[in-house]
């Protein structure tokens, strides 16, 4: 499920070199989603102030993760890391009911934008390991997925402290890169 | 700056001190046994009070004189007042190519150089040692 065999399975894919870009609220799970896929320790991850790039070459061909910083005052950054994006990964914490509308309005806005026109998008339900998650089906009602129609989307639940769901989700960004 | 099993995600080696020093040549003391590993990831950390419009690096690693691995990579916009970071994967060369720790270490160099467009920004030296 790592980066490496997520890569050899794109090989076959046109381009040399892959983009992906996460993002999502603070707290959605981002870095800890992008560390899962490392194989890294994810009991020490703190707020990104920033980015984390994660890039993996293999044969020549490359493929860079891009995780974003959620917090309110670095979204208005997230524009400038838009460009030659192949999938967007969209996590939504799935335990933070209260924040749903924002991490909803956040979404719509990244959808409109030009530069990620017909860009694929993937959105984790992560966290559902918590008690009080939300399912995949009333998230993707309570943000209206249904009215997407200008790109291929998909919902896919997951925990990315458990990795539950994760690989379903990479798998499925391996069917559905963009075609150029 | 650390090093990792890519495929443990264990972390084999960190350094915090500021390597960006360009006036002096750190070294890293490396456990061997990193060079079993059938791929290695390189992570680099790093924070910047003014933003960037055009960040790149160039990562070389050399033996003696020779370079054995070469990253461009294009971040585009810093942050202003962001920490970063940025990992770079790689598998090892076949076990059969594979050079004895005792002939790579100490002659092994990573050298990183940051740029903002055209303005070389700093520069990085770190000089590896298996032991």
């Amino acid at each position: 499920m790592g980066l490496l065999s997520l890569l050899r399975k794109l090989k076959s894919a046109p381009d040399q070199e892959l983009r992906i870009l996460l993002l999502g609220l603070d707290n959605a799970g981002k870095t800890t989603l992008l560390k899962k896929l490392a194989s890294e320790d994810i009991t020490q991850t703190t707020p990104t102030q920033g980015f984390n790039i994660k890039s993996v070459q293999s044969d020549g061909f490359k493929l860079n993760v891009w995780d974003i910083g959620g917090q309110r005052k670095i979204r208005p950054y997230w524009r400038n890391y838009f460009e030659n994006t192949d999938v967007l990964i969209y996590v939504i914490d799935s335990g933070d009911r209260k924040r749903f509308e924002e991490t909803g309005q956040e979404l719509g806005e990244i959808l409109s934008e030009e530069k990620l026109a017909g860009v694929p998008v993937l959105i984790f339900a992560n966290k559902q390991d918590l008690f009080n998650a939300a399912p995949a089906s009333e998230i993707a009602e309570g943000l209206q997925l249904h009215t997407i129609r200008d790109r291929t989307w998909q919902i896919q639940a997951c925990s990315a402290t458990s990795g539950e769901g994760v690989k379903d989700g990479l798998d499925w960004v391996c069917k559905n890169l963009k075609k150029k | 700056m650390n090093l990792r099993d890519a495929d443990s995600g264990k972390v084999l080696w960190q350094g915090t001190e500021d390597f960006t020093n360009p006036d002096v040549e750190h070294e890293a003391r490396v456990p061997r046994k990193i060079l079993k590993c059938r791929a290695v990831s390189r992570e680099i950390s790093f924070s910047s009070v003014h933003a960037m419009e055009k960040f790149r690096l160039e990562q070389r690693v050399f033996y003696k004189d020779r370079m054995l691995e070469e990253w461009f990579f294009e971040f585009g916009m810093v942050i202003p007042n962001s920490t970063n970071t940025w990992q770079s994967m790689i598998e090892a060369a076949p076990e059969s190519q594979m050079m004895p720790a005792q002939v790579l270490s100490g002659n092994v160099i990573i050298e990183t150089k940051f740029f903002d467009d055209d303005l070389l920004v700093s520069t990085s030296k770190v000089r590896l040692f298996y032991v």
